[in-house]
């Protein structure tokens, strides 16, 4: 039965698009949001089938019947271990609530738009699942592709601009990594994740697969918007439509930091230049999205400019999760992971409630308009509570254990980075909330400054849209515990994978263990984190209270980092290529000088 | 040094493909240098699976057993190669409904959101 | 940041990279002589295993399947993806009548390029096909095959009127052609599994060694994957041609 299951998450979207793709002309109109939906839910009921057994024990499927033949891998394998599984779950989820989201979203151009995002999701769903490198990548380009065509999808200038940004960073990104697996494949001779594990401990610091992982991991932060790799990601998200930026910031860039984890801690864990790397270079990196994303945030005011820069800075925060050494880091990046990714759907949804009922995004221009429609007033309130670093729910479950993995005396500066930056983009949000449904916040601060256009959706009924972010945000506030239940379970399996069983052909792995979990922070710290995000968002709501030097004179001390931040986000690709190129040169000499 | 001659090739590409680009005034000329980046790509990968003295990995009509280089790397430039093709279908694409909107393809001029 | 900027860190990346480069390219294996033990499996198991001579097609479509399934389907995704963008939302339109710009001139096709087009148009149809049949014997497949016929379909434009060709290349047509192959890819890999294989697994009989017939399976994914590359590139060069027509050009 098992065996039946496992192709099926990549089959059936796959034949659904194809079947879309060939019949969508004939049908009504309505088939293919029906049809899209009803997939979806199809992918996550086969993936809720598989989560039990693979919590069992690890299920290794091996396609076109091509076992490992003496210890050599010849065939492309998938090991479903249980957190593959819960996150092929939540893709499949995630993209159910889009789908309903989006109904009625583009009806001219036909069915094209639920083929393209059937394909992205199952670009996801085999990426998490794979166990080969090259099938990986492959998975990662369909995943890629589908993103590019799906940005542009509006036609508008910017969208086009946004869109040829977004593709060609990452289509560099992509060659970067294919130039890396043909580094491994000439020193590990195979391509299957565990005989690549095999090489790299017998190997020890070999110079080629350390560049390997290097152009290979950096392939995934350009993917998952790490500084200085982040540029993309604003002009993206800004232009492209509601439904996809809501799984770009809910689901691709967290998949792709998995990736990057898995990469990591399955493959190349035993590699000293690299373990060096992952414990300083990335946790800097990692750092320093969370501080540039959450202070970029902060002077916003096209709320899905706003909403892009949280996502980097809390992709940051996930990156310090796996940076540090302790598998305490990893769970929380995976608890984090679900959180946030329900978290920002829900926000994303809001702003498309906003294009579809009032014509804009514009938090000054929208300000005290949408009192109407409050219940997504509370909504957009609640996720900002939770974004800023509130001890409650899925995303205060993960913060915390984040953060007592970094309660060690050489972390701490780490910890306070990620609560810095939680509580610019809880404030931010807030202020957005309170400034878009309650009318504060009349006298604006820098966001005044920040670039903004008008833009507009298809008028579509509230409640529809309405639904499904609700239902993300209650998942988000109460899930926590199970969540932590689940991923402790998991994260044994995905820490400490079974890779002599792999290479011997056995169906069923043995499952790993992580050992005891550093104790938890004093319970009122990130209370301080959420005191903050609430004191900054009243802060910017109040200035017409406030005397005028007071805040002016704060506004005067950001102004120089303002500033640079706002030039280097300039919108040019050969900037953005050149930073790129840099933060490989970087990564690249840390490397070799350990 | 014939040895270092392939890689130190990829990596001219590779160098040249991305200076280009950071020093593009042409979204054509940006997309062609992309496509030399990729081309980066195909040098490592096949050189990786080269074998001195030996035929191609297609046996006929010479018979299975006799010397061949490696297929797996040829096959995944061949996937390599559809990828470069759509990508810059795609981004062609993209160029022509810029062009048709702003009557001009100069990076510096086009900026999202500006 | 402005260009000399630009260029000045532009530079530094790169001499860094150089020197990251050479350390690298001195610890490669050495070039054409280490071992290479993934390829030679494949070439000494296959062959026995599976009957065929072409390896890289057998990697393509048989040990390494699933790579070719998602790559077919990012095929699909480009493809659709660029005919979103280039569609746009006038939808697609049925005439006759080629696309007019302003300062291009329509000119009747002459009489040898007509007779040209049709004595080379068949030939490269036959070649296509031969190419793409031809998959598990000599270098060929799928892939290579159904861009020579896509090409062959672009020589139908450059030599018919447009009449011709666009009565020829109609979307419904093209994406029934490029849905169908991508969905034949993957009910071939489903239909294993109602005999208790795993997914994609050669379970069709397996015919001789170095005949046309050879690969069992794989000639279904070949053929698949032909017309999915096939109906995909000519979808692409539809659109490129159709996107000049304005929308005042209607009649």
């Amino acid at each position: 039965m098992t065996d039946l299951l496992v192709p099926l998450p990549i089959a059936l979207p796959l034949a659904a698009a194809a079947i879309l793709l060939i019949f969508a002309h004939v049908w009504s109109a309505r088939a293919p949001d029906a049809i899209a939906i009803f997939v979806s839910l199809a992918t996550a009921a086969v993936c809720g089938l598989l989560l039990p057994r693979a919590a069992q024990a690890p299920i290794a499927y091996w396609f076109g019947g091509w076992q490992p033949h003496h210890g050599l891998t010849l065939g492309i394998g998938f090991v479903i271990d249980q957190a593959n599984a819960l996150i092929a779950l939540f893709i499949a989820l995630l993209f159910s609530a889009t789908f309903v989201f989006a109904r009625g979203y583009m009806p001219e151009i036909g069915s094209h738009f639920q083929v393209l995002m059937l394909l992205m999701m199952t670009g996801m769903i085999g990426f998490c699942l794979t166990h080969d490198l090259f099938n990986m990548f492959v998975w990662f380009e369909v995943m890629s592709v589908a993103a590019f065509a799906l940005t542009a999808l509006r036609l508008e200038a910017s969208a086009l601009e946004g869109a040829l940004n977004f593709t060609v960073v990452n289509g560099i990104g992509s060659y970067l990594m294919l130039a890396g697996i043909g580094l491994i494949y000439a020193r590990a001779g195979a391509l299957d994740f565990s005989a690549i594990a095999r090489s790299v401990s017998k190997a020890g610091g070999d110079p080629v697969l350390t560049a390997a992982f290097c152009l290979v991991v950096i392939a995934l932060l350009i993917k998952a918007a790490i500084v200085p790799f982040q540029f993309w990601l604003s002009d993206a998200h800004a232009v492209a439509p509601s439904p996809v930026s809501v799984i770009f910031s809910g689901a691709m860039v967290s998949v792709a930091l998995y990736g990057a984890a898995k990469l990591y801690r399955q493959v190349f864990a035993g590699d000293p230049p690299v373990d060096f790397t992952m414990h300083h270079l990335m946790l800097g990196m990692g750092a320093a999205s969370a501080v540039i994303g959450g202070l970029m945030c902060l002077w916003q005011r096209h709320l899905k400019r706003l909403l892009a820069f949280s996502t980097i800075a809390h992709i940051g925060i996930m990156l310090v999760g796996i940076s540090l050494p302790s598998a305490a880091g990893t769970m929380g990046m995976m608890v984090y992971l679900f959180g946030h990714g329900l978290v920002k759907a829900s926000a994303f949804m809001i702003a498309g409630i906003l294009l579809a009922t009032y014509g804009g995004v514009d938090e000054i221009g929208l300000r005290g308009l949408a009192r109407p429609i409050w219940p997504a007033g509370i909504v957009l309130a609640l996720a900002g509570l939770l974004l800023g670093g509130a001890p409650i729910g899925i995303m205060g479950e993960g913060a915390s254990l984040i953060g007592s993995a970094a309660s060690k005396p050489g972390d701490l500066w780490a910890f306070a980075a990620i609560t810095f930056a939680s509580a610019l983009t809880g404030g931010a949000v807030l202020r957005a909330a309170g400034r878009i449904f309650l009318g504060l916040g009349r006298v604006p601060g820098d966001e005044a400054l920040a670039p903004t256009e008008p833009e507009a959706e298809r008028h579509r009924p509230f409640w529809p849209m309405f639904a499904p972010c609700a239902v993300l945000v209650a998942a988000a506030l109460a899930g926590g515990g199970s969540v932590v239940r689940l991923v402790q379970h998991a994260a044994g399996s995905f820490v400490h994978p079974d890779a002599a069983g792999v290479l011997r052909g056995a169906a069923s792995l043995a499952r790993g263990d992580i050992g005891p979990l550093p104790p938890d922070l004093h319970p009122l710290v990130p209370w301080c984190g959420f005191a903050l995000a609430i004191g900054l968002a009243a802060w910017d709501l109040s200035r017409q209270y406030l005397p005028h030097r007071l805040h002016e004179s704060a506004r005067m001390l950001a102004v120089p980092l303002r500033l640079t931040l706002d030039a280097a986000h300039n919108g040019i690709i050969g900037d953005y290529v050149t930073w790129m190129i840099a933060g490989l040169a970087v990564m690249a000499a840390v490397l070799a000088l350990t | 040094m014939i040895a270092l001659l392939p890689w130190l090739v990829a990596a001219w590409l590779l160098g040249i493909g991305l200076y280009g680009i950071v020093t593009s005034r042409n979204y054509i000329h940006l997309i062609g240098c992309l496509n030399v980046v990729q081309s980066a790509t195909y040098v490592i990968l096949l050189c990786v699976g080269y074998r001195w003295n030996a035929g191609p990995p297609i046996f006929d009509p010479h018979p299975p057993g006799t010397p061949a280089v490696d297929p797996v790397v040829q096959a995944l430039v061949l996937t390599d190669i559809v990828i470069g093709a759509t990508v810059a279908a795609l981004l062609l694409a993209l160029a022509v409904q810029l062009h048709k909107r702003k009557g001009t393809l100069d990076p510096e001029a086009l900026r999202p959101m500006r | 940041m402005n260009r000399i900027a630009r260029l000045t860190l532009f530079a530094v990346s790169m001499l860094v990279l150089t020197a990251a480069t050479i350390v690298v390219a001195t610890h490669m294996p050495t070039f054409g002589s280490h071992p290479l033990p993934y390829g030679d499996a494949v070439n000494s198991l296959v062959p026995p295993a599976r009957h065929i001579s072409n390896m890289v097609s057998a990697v393509n479509f048989d040990v390494r399947g699933l790579d070719t399934l998602g790559e077919e389907f990012m095929l699909v995704c480009a493809v659709t993806g660029t005919v979103v963008l280039l569609r746009g939302t006038r939808g697609e339109q049925l005439t006759s009548r080629p696309a007019g710009m302003h300062g291009r001139l329509n000119a009747p096709r002459s009489d040898a390029q007509v007779l040209t087009g049709r004595l080379l148009g068949p030939l490269i149809l036959l070649f296509g096909l031969y190419v793409v049949v031809h998959a598990t014997v000599t270098p060929g497949g799928g892939f290579q095959g159904g861009v020579i016929i896509g090409s062959g379909l672009l020589l139908l434009y450059l030599c018919e009127e447009y009449r011709t060709w666009r009565w020829f290349m109609r979307s419904r047509w093209l994406n029934a052609c490029e849905g169908g192959g991508a969905l034949v890819f993957v009910l071939a890999g489903l239909a294993p599994m109602c005999q208790g294989a795993h997914f994609l697994q050669n379970v069709m009989p397996l015919g001789e060694f170095r005949d046309l017939l050879s690969g069992g399976l794989m000639q279904i994914v070949n053929a698949g994957v032909a017309c999915a590359v096939l109906g995909g590139f000519a979808l692409v060069f539809l659109e490129f041609l159709e996107e000049t027509r304005e929308p005042r050009d209607e009649a």
